[in-house]
């Protein structure tokens, strides 16, 4: 499943990019994250409660950000299980100058299995790239706050 | 499968339905048809740790023709409101989008107020209410009001509805005399989630057209009402060119997902495909109706 967007963050590259790699901006903006933790250089082991109306499940996995070239780009590998299925994804954040602003794109390529990738491949694309949304929403009110 | 432990209440009245939902907030869920509810509680995708059961709950079923509207109960069977003859007379395009309801078993027991607080994003309910500007009547801690369907769809399953309040009742505005309809859906079988859906609503007078509407299901997360292929119809006379017009507006419209079933592309050539002929269909009936 390939995902993708934009988004435009009214705070300049350098101030973006170490909100991205801040770990209690991480905390405050993924949806339903129950416990981010630093377990390596650059790799955190999360708990996520996700879902969309009643249909919640638990996941926990691993997060590593590779290829970091700051302040423009890096890439995430992420993987992880819970009770109603498995995922595992790989994708890039690139991020340049926009005005007074930054101009952030990201992309992905996800594969979803188990029952959750099964029962949901309806809605999966859809409610993923509205929970990515919600991220980069959080992210936005965070800098546009702080400038 | 079978779901996982939940507490089990079933209310006698809409007031302790409504007391046992104020209590246990976002922890309950409302069971009424169960046709959507327990499926996902039995594979365990969702697992809601009360259950009000609403079946017992006395005089939310009914089907009522009041001027210019129906009003529809909440435990009103899907399949009551198909055979009513109300409904057949006053409105039938639910009618004719009831038919295309999953099957028959499930339209034996699931309600036309389910299949709307669940808001799945290729029901034909939800859309026949945003079609025809609806509203739902909801019951919560803080009394009764209206939503219009205009503002009761969020996204994804999703309704402004709060998880403490019930729907009471569904009303449909009926079709004026004269009017033309037509629902049409696509799926890969008889009973599938529909592709694409359409439905239409059409007024002519003085040989143009006066009214037209326009909601889709299964191009987005909510139904979507295509306003701007009415604009473009209104006023103008009909013609198999503007039918196609029409199409392309509303495939203008339109910000399908792809996915096994259907890719985005797909889903917006056929919502095209089936607006155009669904407008079609709609002329032929305002002309018999005349």
């Amino acid at each position: 499943m390939k995902l993708d967007g934009t988004n435009t963050l009214a705070a300049p590259i350098e101030t973006v990019w170490t909100t991205l790699n801040d770990p209690e901006a991480l905390r405050r903006c993924t949806p339903g994250l129950q416990e981010l933790k630093e377990v390596g250089p650059d790799t955190y082991q999360a708990t996520l409660t996700i879902g969309i109306a009643a249909v919640k499940g638990t996941y926990s996995g691993t997060l590593r950000i590779t290829d970091k070239q700051p302040p423009r780009h890096y890439r995430i590998a992420l993987e992880g299980s819970g009770g109603a299925g498995f995922m595992k994804g790989e994708g890039s954040v690139d991020l340049e100058p926009q005005g007074n602003g930054t101009l952030l794109r990201w992309s992905g390529d996800v594969q979803v299995g188990g029952l959750i990738a099964g029962v949901g491949q309806r809605m999966l694309g859809g409610v993923g790239k509205m929970l990515i949304g919600q991220f980069f929403k959080c992210l936005e009110q965070r800098l546009g706050s702080g400038t | 499968m079978k779901p996982a432990a939940f507490e089990y209440f079933a209310p006698r009245t809409v007031e302790q339905a409504v007391d046992l939902l104020a209590q246990h907030g976002d922890q309950a869920k409302v069971l009424a048809g169960g046709q959507s509810l327990v499926p996902l509680m039995n594979m365990r995708l969702a697992r809601p740790a009360v259950i009000v059961d609403i079946n017992r709950v006395d005089g939310l079923e009914y089907i009522v023709a009041a001027p210019a509207v129906l009003r529809i109960g909440a435990l009103t069977r899907q399949r009551a409101a198909e055979r009513s003859r109300l409904v057949a007379e006053r409105c039938p395009l639910l009618r004719d989008a009831l038919r295309l309801v999953g099957h028959v078993q499930i339209r034996n027991r699931g309600t036309v107020a389910g299949s709307i607080a669940h808001a799945d994003p290729a029901a034909e309910l939800t859309a026949v209410l945003t079609a025809l500007d609806g509203e739902v009547v909801a019951r919560g801690p803080g009394g009764t009001r209206v939503i219009a369907a205009s503002d009761l769809f969020v996204t994804y399953l999703t309704t402004s509805l709060d998880p403490r309040e019930i729907i009471t009742e569904v009303r449909f505005p009926a079709l004026p005399p004269g009017t033309g309809w037509s629902w049409m859906e696509i799926a890969r079988r008889h009973g599938d989630f529909a592709l694409a859906g359409v439905g239409v609503v059409l007024a002519l007078g003085g040989g143009v057209i006066t009214e037209a509407r326009i909601a889709l299901t299964g191009v987005g997360p909510t139904p979507v009402r295509a306003t701007s292929a009415e604009r473009l119809l209104t006023g103008r006379a009909p013609s198999e060119g503007l039918w196609a017009d029409a199409a392309e507006a509303v495939r203008a419209a339109v910000d399908p997902d792809g996915d096994i079933h259907a890719s985005a592309e797909y889903r917006r050539h056929v919502a095209g495909v089936l607006v155009q002929r669904a407008l079609c269909e709609a002329l032929t009936r305002v002309r018999e109706a005349a």
